[in-house]
């Protein structure tokens, strides 16, 4: 299969040919190579209000600090939640999206996994 | 002076399936090799129920204690990519490493201050990062590293980090380790050691130079140095060219069809024509063999043959060859329970005279890269030569295999919004 990459040309030599540029490698603009990245997919819409949509993709990564205020992945009573954390009382709380859901203390074994530094959504 | 470390992961491959999957945490889990046949690693749950290394799944099945085992297939997918992330991790903390195996990395660790707590900040990065518990032993040289690796392995009390860069600390340790535990001394060694009365590490370093050669050969002179703390096994930053390559697999159920044994062995050629091409190499000379498996009361047949070829990296072209060789050993009547490829006398692609190619290297080489680029894209085996196979009954067993949760995008984590 012949490749026309917008340079190559057959008649005219194409003005583009000495800058031309590759096309845009979102691998590299999400940092997905770092060795603390990682691909999480949202199950749900109690994000809904943060926009973050059920079926989108987010990029957590694993070396972020957590801080109040941010969305995180955490892994707590067997289950992987996505959710916003909050410092409160000297201890790290996982707040609802949804307004009537209580917070639930991240303490024992749960873990904050990871926090959340990007999305993507492939269909709009 | 060198200063070595030996980082490696605590029952890898269960730690790797643990990184996602929280209901597998604290729990007894142990990952089965290929065919799901025994186990290959364990949680340390599950070493508590008295499950060894290598013991058969079916026997596993049937302890009353072992009824609360949790088990996943062999997920290489993940393995790897866990395995890249902690390499990664510490290539950015470390001046030197070198991945001797998927789940143990050496270190050059000479010349850092507060050794033992850049080596605890270490441990946590990895855990934090690539998601893997990890233990460090530190020592002179690459033999006391793993030593101590394996001692802050087995004393909890250690917080995983055990350093025995001081000799009178290796001293004391040498007078009561068995002599097996050092790397490199295995079974038959070891008991040739024994019968000689070495018992010890400490009894192995009073063997005279001439003693220890006679037991051990020349290795037994330069694990004799190391020991002393003398580094005679540098940091290897590149793996040696390879040799050779091979790709031979157990089959799920014993195979005894022409078409299941030809299909098996189209895909171990399309494997090992991925591995050559991967490494721009071409192949000259292909082995081809199958043999059954007496162990199961079958009849013992085995076969190979060998064939000198006109130098490719095409996978029809090397197919096209394999099958002619298996032709030539397949018998009717057997039951084969393994089979594989071989290849030998690797060269770097495209240096050959080409005086009498019958094949067009060209457009050999567009199709192949066209089709390493789409098994790249989409996963291994989506484009793949038809007599590859398309239901696999000889494929591998794995009933209980996870998500390839970083290498698919249709496989990744799944977090329920809360």
């Amino acid at each position: 299969m012949a490749t026309y990459t917008g340079g190559n040309t057959t008649g005219f030599v194409s003005p583009a040919s000495d800058s031309l540029e590759g096309s845009i490698d979102l691998a590299e603009v999400l940092d997905l190579r770092r060795p603390s990245r990682y691909p999480v997919r949202v199950a749900g819409d109690a994000l809904a209000p943060r926009g973050i949509l059920s079926g989108d993709i987010l990029i957590a990564d694993a070396a972020t600090p957590p801080a109040h205020g941010r969305i995180a992945i955490v892994m707590i009573a067997g289950e992987v939640l996505v959710a916003q954390l909050a410092y409160r009382k000297a201890q790290w709380w996982l707040r609802s999206g949804t307004a009537h859901t209580a917070a639930i203390p991240i303490d024992g074994d749960a873990e904050i996994w990871a926090i959340i530094t990007g999305l993507v959504r492939t269909k709009v | 002076m060198p200063l070595f470390g030996l980082i490696d992961g605590n029952s890898f491959y269960c730690s790797a399936e643990r990184a996602f999957a929280p209901e597998l945490r604290g729990k007894p889990l142990i990952v089965l090799s290929n065919n799901d046949g025994c186990a290959i690693a364990r949680t340390a749950e599950a070493k508590a129920l008295g499950i060894k290394m290598g013991e058969p799944w079916h026997f596993i099945q049937k302890r009353l204690e072992c009824r609360s085992v949790l088990w996943r297939s062999s997920n290489y997918a993940v393995y790897g990519d866990m395995s890249r992330r902690v390499y990664q991790v510490l290539a950015d903390r470390v001046p030197q490493v070198e991945p001797y195996s998927i789940d143990e990395m050496f270190l050059d660790l000479a010349g850092i201050p507060d050794l033992r707590a850049f080596c605890r900040g270490l441990k946590h990065e990895v855990r934090q990062i690539a998601k893997i518990p990890t233990c460090i032993g530190i020592g002179p040289s690459k033999t006391i590293a793993k030593l101590a690796n394996r001692i802050a392995k087995s004393r909890t009390e250690l917080d995983g980090v055990c350093d025995l860069s001081d000799p009178a600390d290796r001293t004391r340790l040498y007078a009561d380790t068995p002599v097996g535990d050092v790397w490199g001394i295995g079974g038959r060694t070891n008991l040739k050691l024994e019968q000689a009365g070495v018992l010890t590490i400490a009894d192995f370093l009073r063997l005279d130079a001439r003693a220890a050669r006679d037991l051990l050969t020349v290795t037994g002179a330069r694990v004799q140095a190391e020991l002393r703390g003398v580094s005679c096994l540098p940091l290897t930053l590149m793996p040696a060219t390879r040799q050779g390559i091979a790709v031979t697999r157990t089959f799920g159920r014993p195979v005894e069809a022409w078409d299941d044994l030809r299909e098996a062995i189209a895909a171990y050629t399309t494997r090992a024509a991925e591995k050559l091409r991967a490494e721009g190499l071409e192949v000259g000379h292909l082995t081809v063999f199958a043999h059954t498996n007496p162990h199961n009361g079958d009849p013992w047949y085995s076969s190979q043959r060998a064939a000198r070829i006109e130098p490719t990296s095409d996978t029809i072209a090397m197919i096209g060859e394999a099958i002619r060789l298996l032709r030539a050993i397949w018998h009717p009547g057997f039951r084969y329970s393994k089979a594989g490829v071989m290849l030998n006398d690797l060269t770097p692609a495209a240096r050959q005279a080409g005086l009498f190619l019958t094949r067009d290297p060209i457009k050999s080489a567009k199709a192949m890269a066209a089709l390493d680029a789409v098994n790249t894209r989409y996963g291994r085996g989506t484009l793949r030569p038809a007599s590859t196979g398309l239901t696999r009954a000889w494929g591998a067993r794995q009933q209980n295999i996870s998500p390839r949760y970083t290498t698919q995008i249709d496989e990744i984590l799944m977090a329920r919004a809360f």
